[in-house]
């Protein structure tokens, strides 16, 4: 047992006693690992509101004439089921779950640089969740996620709450990235160069960087549109001398950004699954480690591709519309390498594998109708429309979500020192995959055809298929049930999951399941990059758990 | 070291052979997407229509062939590759790390991909901004929850429905009078915002009679859902008698002979084509009550920098910021009732026109003569 001594022979040494009452470890937290689990089970929570919002969506959306709620109720539904799932889901998760929990693992730090920022940062979202869910109570905002004035304007007051939480949720993206920038520059452990960091944590510097900067642009126009609703500071109503595109500017250089903070993790998740399942390294580390950032960069300079049709100089829409092109190229570079990778592999279905390859097969989709959208004249048809809304789940659930539900099989054992039951988890797989297609899907007909967003009714001719869209999310909305089944089997009755149950080389696997205090009582050195099966393992010194190459792993 | 796995023989089993599937089905589904004319699932009703549509075609094409090939080989590998049971799950896979020349090609092949999409994309683009519009321009205006339709030789807006003749290029500038709206027709492949204080512009040439829909796309309130108008295409002949019998059944305009192009202060605050009409003659003691039931919750009776939400209106004759800032008229009484019934988007602000005011033709002529007596 590590005792702190009152001088430090060395920086082994240098070990805080772990807080013994309940509030100081549980709730008030400085431990990262701790933290990454209360971002996880407030997400979580948050996932299910939302997502019973969107079931709300799609029961109106059965009937031509919907019906099943009021008008203004049905468009407080979706504005809020869009911003939570971006806000208070997809972004905390990846980011203040996942990249809590893992990155400081994977780099063989103790903890973050700020652990006091960190937890600083996590005790906003449940202020923000509370805020912008109590926004029902006196009219929850009805202008989508995006807000747009001047129709934000004449919003329900939820929409100042609103405002509030989003603000909230920013700063503490904000602040994270801070502290997840400063974490991995500073603080990975001997000889872990920046190129011997695992994909994972390539990623979460991209995403760190774009939360950092982009987020503030966010931050600005949202103190904006509060002022002008609550003082009446003319900055977007025309009729004061304002201006609406300035918002949609302002908008969308954080939002366009912030795709990428939601799929970027995602993509990190995968490159670390799909070695440890195909049992050799990633296809082009190099390519894919400098894509997250090349993405990242031109992720920058793409954001009035969602304004093609507010109102430009028609010549401005080229030079966005060829660099959103160009974003595809280092996404492609990634999803080829992810398939090279499967070559020559040894390839086991795990329920984390199956998700990892569900989200190249829907991301890639989402991606390629993301160039239809690009392409200025198409976009003239498809702009502000149903096949909008299925680009951007393919994306965003066919991506983010996918990557989140793989991360969570994989990393769940390392988090709770128990297993899931695979056979669960599977099933899972293909009721979410299944169910998903089938929501999603059709709305690029429903789009082309002519139906738009954001509406309660609809034209009759588009039934069938938002019937099957909806009978596709009921499957979805059940499907969510198994993993939550899962989780309750596995804390009560799931076998003891051994330091590394699925043959995995990153650092995190080499400490026990859940990974103690402090993680490293002494910190390891790294000699190469962790993705080499059947060489020795690239680490001295430390107090690592090797794994016994005889082992079984988990779900055989 | 635990044994590796490796392939029997070169690049694996099956590879080839499904690179020719894979292929075949590329081949395929480019061929049949080639054949098949979208026009069947949506009528294209105008122009650029046939454009997008062929930019659409060849996006899906190419999207569609990717599609096929990385799916395809998804599938292929995790299959050709699981491991099987009885296997020995700690032998590894192919220790590689990359393949120069592959690794090359994954640059390059999305490189020339995106080039060429580019070079095709910026050529529709361009052929877009060459569209004619020249034979008639027609003024569209989203309100909450309508559009409404101002013809050079109408006074009035028309309302919901847009006429338009067959073969005739037309210019459609859009604008909203509150919050953003979207118009969309879907059978023309084209749309616009309509932002208020902003006017965007659509040119397209009906080529297909027939009545089709035009959709808000932009969410603009609790009825959005239901604010559809529709685009009347049909031949000059029945067009012009449709304009007449509207010109007709409106009557003459009573205070000023035409209305000039209300969105046309928004983008040229100097092009407003003159109302010059003899003013009716109208009382400025009953104008004072109109002012105060209708106007004076947005101007005050001051100077121009006076402003409520528009600005004060004391001094519209002599003041030199006002009205000729507005309308690019010299200030004159006609030019003010001209306001009164066109309403006004454009860098100032935006102010309801006559029918959204709810005044009559009789309040504009005496609001007229009362805004004309304040500046005495």
């Amino acid at each position: 047992m590590a005792v702190a001594a009152p001088a430090h022979a060395n920086y082994h040494d240098h070990i805080h006693p772990e807080p013994t009452n309940f509030v100081q470890k549980y709730i008030f937290s400085l431990d990262h690992k701790i933290i990454g689990i209360q971002y996880f089970i407030t997400t979580f929570i948050f996932y299910c509101i939302a997502g019973l919002l969107a079931e709300v969506i799609r029961v109106q959306l059965l009937h031509p004439t919907g019906g099943f709620v009021s008008n203004e109720v049905y468009n407080q539904v979706y504005s809020v089921h869009g911003s939570a799932m971006v806000w208070l889901v997809i972004i905390p998760m990846l980011t203040g779950g996942f990249g809590n929990f893992v990155m400081p693992l994977m780099i063989g730090a103790r903890d973050v640089a700020f652990p006091w920022l960190n937890m600083a940062s996590f005790w906003m979202f449940p202020v923000a969740g509370a805020l912008l869910f109590s926004s029902f109570l006196v009219g929850a905002p009805e202008a989508g996620w995006t807000e747009y004035p001047p129709i934000s304007l004449q919003g329900p007051p939820g929409t100042s709450l609103w405002c509030m939480a989003i603000f909230l949720v920013g700063v503490s993206s904000t602040l994270t990235g801070i502290n997840f920038l400063v974490t991995i520059m500073k603080m990975r452990a001997p000889g872990m160069t920046l190129t011997r960091m695992p994909l994972f944590v390539w990623a979460q510097l991209a995403t760190a960087m774009l939360s950092m900067v982009a987020t503030t642009a966010l931050a600005g126009a949202l103190l904006a549109l509060f002022l002008e609703r609550t003082f009446g500071v003319p900055f977007y109503d025309p009729s004061k001398g304002g201006s609406p595109l300035l918002w949609q500017h302002m908008f969308w250089f954080y939002s366009h950004p912030a795709v990428y903070i939601m799929i970027l993790p995602a993509f990190g998740i995968v490159s670390e699954i799909l070695p440890t399942f195909t049992r050799k390294p990633l296809f082009g580390y190099k390519a894919v480690a400098f894509s997250s950032v090349g993405i990242a960069l031109v992720g920058f300079m793409v954001w009035a591709h969602h304004m093609f049709t507010s109102g430009m100089v028609p010549w401005l829409t080229l030079p966005f519309m060829i660099l959103t092109f160009f974003v595809a190229v280092p996404t492609g570079v990634k999803v080829l390498a992810w398939i090279a990778t499967l070559w020559g592999g040894r390839i086991r279905f795990t329920a984390a594998m199956l998700f990892s390859l569900g989200l190249i097969a829907t991301f890639t989709l989402g991606g390629i109708t993301g160039v239809f959208l690009a392409a200025v004249p198409a976009d003239l048809h498809e702009h502000g429309t149903y096949f909008v809304v299925a680009h951007f789940h393919y994306v965003l659930f066919g991506g983010s979500v996918f990557g989140i539900f793989a991360g969570m099989y994989f990393w769940w054992p390392k988090m709770t020192g128990k297993l899931m039951s695979e056979r669960l988890a599977v099933a899972h797989f293909w009721a979410t995959f299944i169910g998903f297609n089938l929501t999603f899907f059709p709305m690029h007909w429903l789009g082309l055809m002519g139906m738009p967003r954001r509406v309660p009714i609809y034209d009759q001719q588009f039934q069938s298929l938002n019937v099957l869209a909806s009978i596709g999310s009921f499957i979805l909305a059940l499907s969510t049930l198994l993993f939550f089944a899962n989780v309750a089997y596995s804390l009560t009755k799931g076998k003891k999951a051994s330091s590394d149950p699925w043959g995995a080389r990153t650092l995190e696997w080499m400490i026990s399941s859940p990974p103690p205090y402090y993680n490293f009582k002494k910190i390891p050195s790294v000699l190469a990059l962790p993705y080499d099966f059947g060489e020795p393992l690239p680490y001295v010194g430390g107090d690592l758990i090797r794994p016994n190459p005889q082992s079984k792993f988990a779900g055989e | 070291m635990a044994k590796q796995f490796a392939p029997k023989k070169g690049i694996g089993p099956g590879f080839w052979p499904v690179t020719v599937l894979l292929t075949a089905l590329s081949v395929a589904w480019v061929v049949w997407l080639g054949r098949t004319d979208f026009a069947t699932f949506l009528p294209e009703a105008a122009v650029p229509a046939d454009q997008i549509d062929s930019l659409f075609k060849m996006l899906a094409q190419m999207g569609g062939v990717v599609f096929i090939f990385v799916f395809g080989f998804l599938i292929y590998l995790s299959f050709a590759y699981r491991v099987r049971s009885g296997d020995d799950v700690h032998a590894i896979g192919v220790q590689m790390h990359d393949a120069p020349s592959l690794e090359l090609g994954f640059w390059i092949v999305p490189t020339i991909m995106v080039c060429f999409i580019s070079w095709v994309s910026v050529q529709i683009w361009y052929g877009l901004q060459q569209s004619p519009g020249n034979a008639l321009t027609v003024e569209a205006v989203g309100h909450q929850f309508f559009y409404d339709f101002r013809y050079p030789t109408l006074w009035k807006p028309v309302s919901q429905e847009l006429h338009l003749p067959l073969n005739e290029p037309v210019t459609v500038k859009v604008t909203s009078s509150d919050v953003i709206h979207g118009f969309w027709a879907p059978e023309i492949r084209l749309k616009a915002d309509m932002v208020p204080g902003l006017v965007n512009t659509l040119r397209f040439t009906p080529t297909r009679p027939g009545t089709y829909r035009i959709v808000c796309t932009e969410f603009c309130g609790v009825a959005h859902g239901s604010m559809i108008g529709k685009i009347v295409i049909e031949p000059k002949a029945t067009f012009k008698s449709w304009l007449a019998a509207q010109a007709h059944a409106e009557g003459p305009a009573p205070v000023v002979a035409a209305a000039a192009p209300m969105v046309a202060n928004a983008t040229h605050p100097g092009g407003g084509s003159a109302a010059v009409a003899p003013v009716a003659q109208g009382d400025a003691t009953a104008g004072k009550v109109v002012f105060a039931a209708h106007c004076s919750s947005c101007h005050s009776v001051g100077g121009f920098d006076e402003k409520l939400v528009g600005p004060g209106l004391g001094h519209l004759l002599n003041d030199p910021a006002h009205p000729a800032l507005v309308t690019g008229e010299k200030a004159s009484a006609a030019a003010i009732a001209h306001i009164l019934h066109t309403g006004y988007t454009g860098p100032i602000g935006m102010m309801p026109n006559q029918q959204q005011n709810a005044i009559s033709e009789a309040d504009i002529a005496n609001l007229t003569a009362y805004l004309v007596s304040l500046s005495k």
